[in-house]
C-alpha cells in the first residue's frame, strides 16, 4: 500500500521520468545563458555611464506600472532602416542598470529608445495628457492624471536600496537623499538643487519638467525618465562616431 | 461537494484556508501604504468564505466508502466552469482593447482601463486563468483514468484548484492597480510569485502520488506531457522571477538580473512558456481527448515520444529568437534560429499524429463538431509551428518582430490551437463528467465551432496583412535614401485591419459565450434521464466507435 | 574565473553534440522492436473500460 512497498519499482519509473525531464530541459538553458553572465569580459565598458536618479527611477517605475512597454520598445536593432529612425542602435552596457530591461516585443508606438531631449518637456506633458492634441492619429491613451498626481517620495530610498541589492552602485549618500533628490530635480531654483548635480554628475537636468515649479508630480517623474532616455551614456554615439572613422 | 470529504479532511481544509486568512491579515498589516493590503484583503476574504462554507456543512452526514469506488471528479467539474469563466472574461477584454486600438478614447478616462493596464488583464486571463484551469481540470481527470487510480486525497487537488485561481485573480487585479514587474507572461509580482511555487510543488506531488497507485506498468504518454509542463514551468519561473522586494511591505520588486542577461533570461522563460504551457500541457490534452472522441488509439504511440522529447529539448534553446538584431550576442541568436527551425520536426510530427488519428474517421468529423474542433485545432497547430520556425528565421525576424505579424502568429497558435484543442477537450469531457448523453444542445456546438473558427481566420488574416504592410513601410525608403513613411504613416495604414481583428475577435467572443451558456445548461438539466452507469468515458456520441489498431 | 571565450565554445559545440547523442538515444528509445508490444498496449490501454478507479 506504501509509497515504497509493494509499488517501489512503478515509483521508481516515475521518479526517472521526472528527473529525465529536468535534466533534458534544463541544460539547454543553462549552457546558452551561462556565458551571458561573463559577457562583461569581452564588451567594452561605459565608464561615463550614470545611475538613474531617483526622479528617473521613479518615472521609470510608472512607466513599467502603465504597461508602456507593451506597445513601445527600447531596443534599437542592427538594421539601417531603424538606425535611420531612432538613432544608433542599442548597445548592451546601455541598459546594464535596468532592472528589468524594457527591451519590449511590440511597436504599437515608436521606439523609445533615444527619445531623450528629441521633443521639449512641454510637447511630452501636452502628449502625455491626450496624444491626440499634438499627434491627431495616434492610437495612444490619455494619461491625463499624472498631471494631477501627487509623486510619493516617502519610500524612494528603499527602492534605491533594492536596485543597490541586486548590483546597481548606489551610494548611501544617495540613498538617504533619495526624496530630496527627487523634489529638488523639478525645482532648480531650490538650494537643494546642488546635491543633485553633485551626487549625479552635472550633465544632470533639472528642471520644473511639468512646467509647474513646486510641485512634485507623476508627470515630473515621468517626463524626467523620457527625457534621459538614451542619455545616461554616449557609449553608443562613441561606438558609431568610431566605425564610421574606420571606414 | 464538502460533503464528498471524510473529517479530517474538512479539518485539513480548515486548517490551510484559516492559514492562508492569517497570510491575508499580515499582508492587510505589513502593506498599510500599498496596494499590498488591498491584495491581503482580497486574500482574507478569499479564505474567509472557504472557511465559511467548509465550517457550514461540517457536521453534514460524513461520506460512505462507496466514493472509493469512483474516480474524484470534483475539481475537474469546478475547474471546467472556472475555465469558461476566465475564457469569456478574457476574450472580452481581448476585444475591448483590439477596439481600444481602432478608437483610442474607448478607455473612458480611468488609468485602470487604459491599453497598457488591460493588455495583461488579457494575457493572464486567457492564458493563464482559461488555459491553466482547463489543464488542471483536463490533467486530473487523465491522471486518474489513464493510471486507474483515485486521486490520492480530496484536499490537495481543492488547495491546487483554488490556490492557483487566488493567483490568477491577485494577478489581474494588481495589473488593474499598476502592480506588474512589466515581464510579459510574468507580470505578477514577487509575493504572488511566491504563492504560485506553493501551489505548482502541490500539483506536482499529486501527479506523484497518484502516479505511484497507478495499475498500469506503463505511464501514458499524456501524463508526460503534463509532467514536463508542470516541472518546467515550475523552472522557469522560479528563475525567472528572482527578484528583490524593495521591502515585506510594499507590492514593487527590482529583477535580480539587467539589461542582456535579464532579455534572455526574459525570453527563455517566455518562449518556454509558449512551450511547456501553451504547447506541451496541451498536446497532454490532445493525446487523452482525440482518441477516445474519435473512439481510435493515437495513430502513432512512437511518434509522440520521440515529439515529446523533441519538445522538451529543442524548445529550451529557442528563446533568443525573440532578440534578434539586438544588443544580444550573434552567436546566440544563431543558436535560437537553428533550434527553431530544428523544432519543426517534433512539432509536425504531433500535427501529422492527430490528422493521420482521423485518417479513416472523416465522417465523424462531418458529423461531429466537437471532433471538428480538436481536428482544426491539430492544423493550426502545424501552421502556427511552421510559421513560428520561419519567423525564427533572422532575416524573416528582421521584418516581422515588433509587428502585427507576431501578434498574427500568436494568436493563429492561441486561438486555432489552444482554444480549439480546449473547447473539443472540455465539449468532449462535461457529458462524460455530468454523466450526461450529450451536450445540452448540439446545434449551439456546432454553431460555437463556426464561429470560434470564422473569428480566428479574420484576427490571423488581418494581423498578417497588418503586420507585413507596416514592416514593409518601415523599411521602403524614397529615391533620394530618406524613409520613405513616417511611424504616424503606418498608423493610419493599419487601421482598417485593427477593425477587422476586431470584428473578428467579436465572433470568436460571442463563440466562446454560447459554449459557456451551453455547458451551463448541460450541467443544470436534470440528469436522470440521461445518466449513464460507467466512470469511464464513452467512445464518441456518433458512430459507434470501433477500435482499430494503429499502425 | 571561467573565460567567457571558454564557456561561448562550450556552448556552440555542445548544443550540437548534446543533440546528436539525445536523438539518437530517444529515437533507439522509440523504435526498439522489444518496446512495441508496449506502446501498443499503451495506445489502446485508455479504452479499457474498467468502470472505476481499481484503488
Ligand atoms: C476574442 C479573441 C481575442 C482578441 C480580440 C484578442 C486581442 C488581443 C489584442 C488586441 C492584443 C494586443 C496586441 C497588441 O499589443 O498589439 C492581444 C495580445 C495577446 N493575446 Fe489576445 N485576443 C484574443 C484571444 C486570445 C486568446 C484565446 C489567447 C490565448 C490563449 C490570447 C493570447 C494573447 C497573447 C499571448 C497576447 C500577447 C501577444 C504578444 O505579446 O505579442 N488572445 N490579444
Ligand atoms: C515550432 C514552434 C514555434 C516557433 C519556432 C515559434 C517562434 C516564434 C517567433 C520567432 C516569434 C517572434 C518573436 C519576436 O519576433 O518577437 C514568436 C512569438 C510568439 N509565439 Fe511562437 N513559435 C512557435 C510556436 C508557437 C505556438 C504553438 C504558440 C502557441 C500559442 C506560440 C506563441 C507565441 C507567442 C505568445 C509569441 C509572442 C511573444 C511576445 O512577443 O510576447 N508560438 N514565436
Amino acid at each position: 500500500m506504501s509509497l515504497f512497498g509493494f509499488h517501489y519499482r512503478l515509483e521508481r519509473k516515475a521518479i526517472g521520468l521526472t528527473l529525465a525531464i529536468i535534466l533534458v530541459a534544463s541544460i539547454g538553458g543553462l549552457v546558452e545563458i551561462a556565458p551571458l553572465f561573463t559577457i562583461h569580459q569581452t564588451v567594452e565598458d561605459a565608464p561615463d555611464m550614470r545611475v538613474y536618479t531617483p526622479l528617473e527611477l521613479a518615472g521609470r517605475n510608472i512607466y513599467i506600472r502603465e504597461g508602456c512597454y507593451a506597445c513601445h520598445s527600447q531596443m534599437i536593432r542592427t538594421l539601417r532602416d531603424e538606425v535611420d529612425r531612432y538613432g544608433p542602435y542599442s548597445l548592451a552596457v546601455e541598459s546594464k542598470y535596468d532592472h528589468p530591461m524594457l527591451w519590449g516585443s511590440k511597436r504599437t508606438g515608436p521606439d523609445l529608445a533615444r527619445i531623450g531631449e528629441k521633443y521639449s518637456d512641454q510637447w511630452h506633458v501636452a502628449h502625455m495628457n491626450n496624444p491626440r492634441d499634438v499627434v491627431p492619429v495616434s492610437v495612444m491613451p490619455a494619461y491625463g492624471w499624472l498631471l494631477t498626481t501627487e509623486l510619493r517620495t516617502d519610500d524612494l530610498g528603499l527602492h534605491l536600496k533594492a536596485m543597490r541589492r541586486v548590483g546597481v552602485p548606489y551610494t548611501d549618500d544617495m540613498i538617504a537623499n533619495a526624496a530630496v533628490d527627487a523634489y529638488a530635480q523639478s525645482n532648480p531654483d531650490s538650494p537643494l538643487a546642488d546635491g543633485v548635480t553633485k551626487r549625479y554628475g552635472k550633465a544632470t537636468t533639472l528642471r520644473a519638467f511639468d512646467g509647474q515649479p513646486g510641485r512634485l508630480t507623476e508627470m515630473d517623474a515621468m517626463v524626467a525618465y523620457l527625457q534621459v532616455l538614451g542619455r545616461l551614456t554616449d557609449a553608443a554615439t562613441k561606438s558609431t562616431a568610431r566605425a564610421e572613422a574606420g571606414q | 461537494m464538502i460533503a464528498q470529504l471524510t473529517l479530517t479532511e474538512r479539518q485539513h481544509a480548515i486548517m490551510i484556508s484559516a492559514a492562508v486568512a492569517v497570510l491575508g491579515a499580515l499582508m492587510i498589516l505589513v502593506g498599510q501604504d500599498d496596494a499590498m493590503s488591498i491584495h491581503g484583503v482580497l486574500v482574507f476574504v478569499a479564505s474567509a468564505i472557504m472557511i465559511f462554507r467548509i465550517g457550514g456543512s461540517y457536521y453534514a452526514p460524513l461520506p460512505s466508502d462507496d466514493r472509493l469506488a469512483h474516480y474524484y471528479d470534483d475539481p475537474s467539474k469546478v475547474g471546467i466552469v472556472l475555465s469558461m469563466i476566465w475564457v469569456v472574461v478574457g476574450l472580452a477584454v481581448g476585444d475591448w482593447v483590439a477596439w481600444q486600438l481602432v478608437n483610442p478614447d474607448l478607455t473612458f478616462g480611468p488609468g485602470w482601463s487604459s491599453f497598457g493596464r488591460l493588455r495583461p488583464v488579457h494575457t493572464t486571463s486567457v492564458i493563464f486563468g482559461f488555459g491553466g484551469n482547463a489543464l488542471i481540470a483536463t490533467s486530473f481527470y487523465v491522471l486518474q483514468r489513464t493510471s486507474r487510480a483515485r486521486l490520492p486525497d480530496q484536499v490537495s487537488p481543492w488547495f491546487v484548484l483554488y490556490g492557483y485561481n487566488l493567483f490568477c485573480l491577485l494577478a489581474v487585479t494588481g495589473y488593474l492597480m499598476g502592480v506588474t514587474q512589466s515581464k510579459e507572461y510574468a507580470e505578477p509580482e514577487w509575493y504572488n510569485d511566491f504563492w504560485l511555487v506553493v501551489v505548482w510543488v502541490t500539483y506536482f506531488v499529486i501527479y506523484l502520488r497518484t502516479l505511484a497507485r497507478r495499475k498500469e506498468p506503463h505511464i501514458y504518454v499524456s501524463n508526460w506531457y503534463y509532467m514536463a509542463f508542470i516541472l518546467v514551468v515550475a523552472i522557469l519561473h522560479i528563475v525567472n522571477n528572482l527578484a528583490v522586494p524593495i521591502s515585506l511591505g510594499h507590492t514593487k520588486s527590482y529583477s535580480a538580473f539587467s539589461g542582456v542577461q535579464d532579455a534572455m533570461t526574459q525570453w527563455w522563460y517566455g518562449h518556454n512558456a509558449v512551450a511547456f504551457f501553451l504547447t506541451a500541457g496541451f498536446l497532454g490534452m490532445m493525446y487523452y481527448f482525440l482518441p477516445m472522441r474519435a473512439g481510435r488509439p493515437i495513430y502513432s504511440y512512437r511518434m509522440s515520444i520521440i515529439s515529446f522529447w523533441g519538445i522538451t529539448f529543442f524548445y529550451m534553446w529557442a528563446g533568443s529568437h525573440h532578440l534578434h538584431y539586438t544588443a544580444l550576442p550573434q552567436w546566440v541568436q544563431t543558436l535560437g534560429m537553428t533550434f527553431s527551425l530544428m523544432l519543426l520536426i517534433p512539432s509536425w510530427a504531433s500535427a501529422g499524429n492527430v490528422l493521420l488519428t482521423l485518417n479513416g474517421a472523416w465522417d465523424k468529423v462531418r458529423d461531429d463538431a466537437t471532433l471538428r474542433f480538436m481536428m482544426v485545432a491539430g492544423v493550426f497547430y502545424g501552421l502556427t509551428t511552421f510559421e513560428g520556425s520561419f519567423m525564427a528565421i533572422r532575416t524573416v525576424n528582421s521584418l516581422s518582430h515588433y509587428t502585427d505579424w507576431t501578434v498574427g502568429h500568436v494568436h493563429a497558435g492561441a486561438l486555432g490551437w489552444v482554444a480549439m484543442i480546449t473547447f473539443g477537450s472540455i465539449y468532449a469531457s462535461v457529458p462524460w463528467l455530468w454523466k450526461r448523453q450529450q451536450m445540452y444542445s448540439p446545434k449551439l456546438v456546432e454553431a460555437h465551432f463556426w464561429l470560434a473558427l470564422a473569428g480566428t481566420v479574420i484576427y490571423v488574416f488581418a494581423m498578417w496583412n497588418s503586420g507585413i504592410v507596416q514592416g514593409l513601410m518601415w523599411r521602403t525608403y524614397t529615391e533620394s535614401g530618406t524613409l520613405a513613411y513616417s511611424f504616424v504613416d503606418t498608423l493610419v495604414a493599419m487601421h482598417p485591419y485593427y477593425i477587422a481583428r476586431a470584428v473578428g475577435g467579436l465572433l470568436f467572443l460571442i463563440g466562446g459565450c454560447i459554449g459557456a451558456y451551453n455547458i451551463w445548461k448541460t450541467i443544470r438539466i436534470s440528469g436522470a434521464a440521461a445518466e449513464q452507469a460507467s466512470d469511464v468515458p464513452q467512445p464518441a456520441v456518433v458512430g459507434a466507435g470501433t477500435l482499430q489498431p494503429a499502425e | 574565473m571561467i573565460e567567457h571565450a571558454f564557456l561561448v565554445g562550450f556552448s556552440k559545440s555542445f548544443g550540437l553534440f548534446y543533440l546528436i547523442a539525445l536523438s539518437i538515444a530517444v529515437v533507439i528509445y522509440a523504435m526498439k522492436p522489444s518496446n512495441k508490444k508496449q506502446f501498443d498496449e499503451a495506445a489502446q490501454s485508455i479504452f479499457r473500460d474498467e468502470a472505476g478507479p481499481w484503488r
